[in-house]
């Protein structure tokens, strides 16, 4: 279950690997759609954490586009905007598939909703 | 309102730390007082009212009960004296429904003495009736003895143990957090391994987070995710790491399988809370940033029974440095099972990486709990990681005789994140010490050789002492 609040957090962290490498790329992604307990505080809280464009970008690839284009302000949101941000954000999850560095192609596979992030040998630093 | 708290027989030096997060969370000050001693199972302490001790009594698992406390003597004649002192107290309930309940800590009271200790205090004159089922009062009456059997190999309770103290009070409400014990006994987890942190403790770690509902969490030596499910519980979202996914999953490696973590969380009711789990190595992360987490908390795997990992290889100069194509034409790290090679991950390391992590990964405020297994007779309090930024609130040793692990929470004093940490294999300082150039070597590192070369001379000892007789 990588849900788009997972997704808009990691980047690809390869060596040398540093600029291209968010948002990473959905590919050949299987989606479930399962309910998640709402809360208003956590919303507010991590909206100016979020990357709003990828989000978008990420939620319309997955048929998702409740969100609007420019990011919500956590102080003014109404309820309905939260809980169509809350719908994204938490209740779409990924299953299968996998995420691709858009710099270096690195493939991130997706496996019973777990994605594997680990580093392959000649992508780490040698120090 | 001075409140007595009757704290459960265990976990001693964790008893102030869980009254003082816990008070936090619920939104309160607590001042503990100075003479307080949290060796002993009665701790009085003063709050505005008896609705915060009932807030205490339902999130502190190491509390057995909270009441009003009314009385304390060091004999049963100095008692009576406070009693009759406090009457202003206890006058408003004379005629109301009542029971009585005598106690003992290290001591067990016969019936017959029970009924004396009752008897003593006819001079009070309640003409309330007495009501064994739904009394509107119950009185309690707690003598703390010395522990006899601690001294003369008898069991808790029998010998003749010195009676320290008497309390009186007026009952409030049982600590109900206690059954939660139950609730997540590993045992009956739908998801456990060898290595799962028993329920009470992760429990309390989860209360030294400070969790509740809104707050983000993080473990990034979930294994099989202990601390996730308590801090849900209390109404965090959770998320967990491990650089080894088969923890994670569980057995379950066929398509469609639900890994064991989330069946877990499931069986507690608690999937809306998981926010996920991923497989990697903390030390080579892939956060897009910091200042995400409300608290990071861990029982890192300090290899007792299994040591930490991390990515690498052990000889570094054999580690590629390019990627490698194997026979068939297929590079071998996109083959899906490529394992990248892992080398230890040295105890001191990891305790002081962990907490340079936290100070990036944290927001302001936020707190980091995990435990730091010591050496006992090595240990000393600058083995404690120190960074700027970050300080220390709490540290409660679970003493296990030569070795014990110490419960560290610390919060992110900064304001800001900071630069991404990086985590070289070699030449970072362990940092501690306090004051000085000179590089402070915690007693901790090494501490798994340390276990186990301890268990041989204990062999060793025993083996001495057996062939000598």
């Amino acid at each position: 279950m990588v849900r788009l609040l997972t997704h808009n957090l990691l980047a690809c962290h390869a060596r040398n690997c540093t600029s291209n490498n968010f948002p990473l790329e959905l590919r050949d992604v299987s989606v479930a759609l399962r309910e998640a307990d709402y809360s208003e505080d956590f919303l507010r809280g991590f909206i100016p954490r979020l990357e709003w464009p990828a989000l978008v970008q990420a939620a319309k690839q997955l048929g998702e586009d409740s969100l609007p284009e420019e990011p919500l302000d956590p102080a003014t949101a109404t309820e309905e905007q939260l809980k169509a941000l809350h719908h994204v954000l938490l209740e779409v999850h990924i299953e299968e598939g996998s995420m691709v560095c858009p710099g270096c192609q690195h493939v991130y596979p997706i496996s019973n909703g777990i994605p594997n992030m680990l580093l392959a040998e000649h992508e780490l630093a040698r120090s | 309102m001075q409140i007595l708290v009757r704290f459960a027989q265990s976990h001693q030096e964790f008893r102030i730390p869980e009254l003082l997060s816990v008070a936090q969370v619920c939104g309160f000050e607590l001042e503990i007082p100075s003479d307080a001693d949290a060796t002993r199972p009665f701790m009085v302490l003063d709050l505005p009212d008896e609705h915060h001790a009932r807030l205490l009594a339902r999130r502190c698992i190491l509390i057995k009960a909270v009441s009003e406390f009314w009385a304390t003597g060091a004999t049963a004649e100095e008692l009576h004296v406070a009693v009759k002192a406090n009457e202003a107290a206890w006058r408003p309930y004379e005629h109301v429904s009542f029971k009585f309940l005598v106690g003992a800590y290290n001591q067990t009271i016969s019936s017959a003495e029970q009924r004396a200790r009752m008897e003593s205090l006819r001079y009070m004159d309640f003409d309330g009736k007495i009501d064994l089922k739904h009394p509107e009062l119950v009185m309690e009456w707690w003598e703390e003895y010395d522990d006899a059997g601690e001294l003369s190999g008898l069991p808790r309770g029998e010998g003749k143990g010195l009676l320290r103290q008497i309390y009186f009070s007026r009952a409030i409400e049982d600590g109900s957090a206690r059954t939660l014990v139950h609730k997540f006994d590993v045992k009956k987890r739908a998801y456990f391994g060898n290595t799962s942190m028993e329920a009470e403790i992760s429990l309390l770690m989860a209360n030294q987070t400070l969790a509740s509902p809104g707050k983000l969490m993080y473990d990034p030596f979930v294994g099989t995710g202990s601390m996730l499910y308590t801090a849900a519980h209390f109404g965090a979202i959770v998320f967990g790491s491990d650089i080894d996914g088969r923890q994670i999953r569980g057995r379950g490696t066929e398509k469609k399988e639900t890994p064991g973590v989330e069946s877990a969380a499931r069986q507690y009711g608690l999937a809306g809370r998981l926010l996920g789990c991923a497989t990697f190595d903390v030390t080579r992360n892939p956060w897009r940033r910091g200042g995400l987490f409300d608290a990071i908390v861990t029982d890192p795997p300090y290899g007792v029974r299994a040591g930490a990992k991390r990515l690498g290889r052990k000889d570094l100069t054999k580690q590629r440095t390019s990627p490698v194509r194997l026979s068939d034409g297929i590079l071998s790290h996109v083959k899906p099972d490529y394992i990248p090679p892992t080398r230890p991950y040295e105890l001191a390391d990891l305790a002081r990486d962990l907490v340079r992590f936290a100070r990036w990964a944290l927001r302001p405020g936020g707190r980091l709990v995990f435990f730091l297994p010591t050496v006992t007779d090595e240990y000393a309090a600058v083995d404690i990681p120190t960074l700027e930024g970050m300080e220390l609130v709490a540290n409660s040793c679970q003493d296990f005789g030569s070795w014990g692990r110490r419960l560290i929470t610390m919060r992110k004093v900064a304001q800001d994140d900071g630069e991404r940490p990086e985590f070289p294999l070699e030449g970072l300082p362990y940092g501690g010490g306090g004051n000085g150039d000179e590089e402070h070597v915690p007693a901790h590192k090494g501490f798994r050789d340390k276990y186990f070369a301890g268990f041989k001379r204990e062999e060793k000892e025993q083996l001495a002492a057996s062939s000598s007789t």
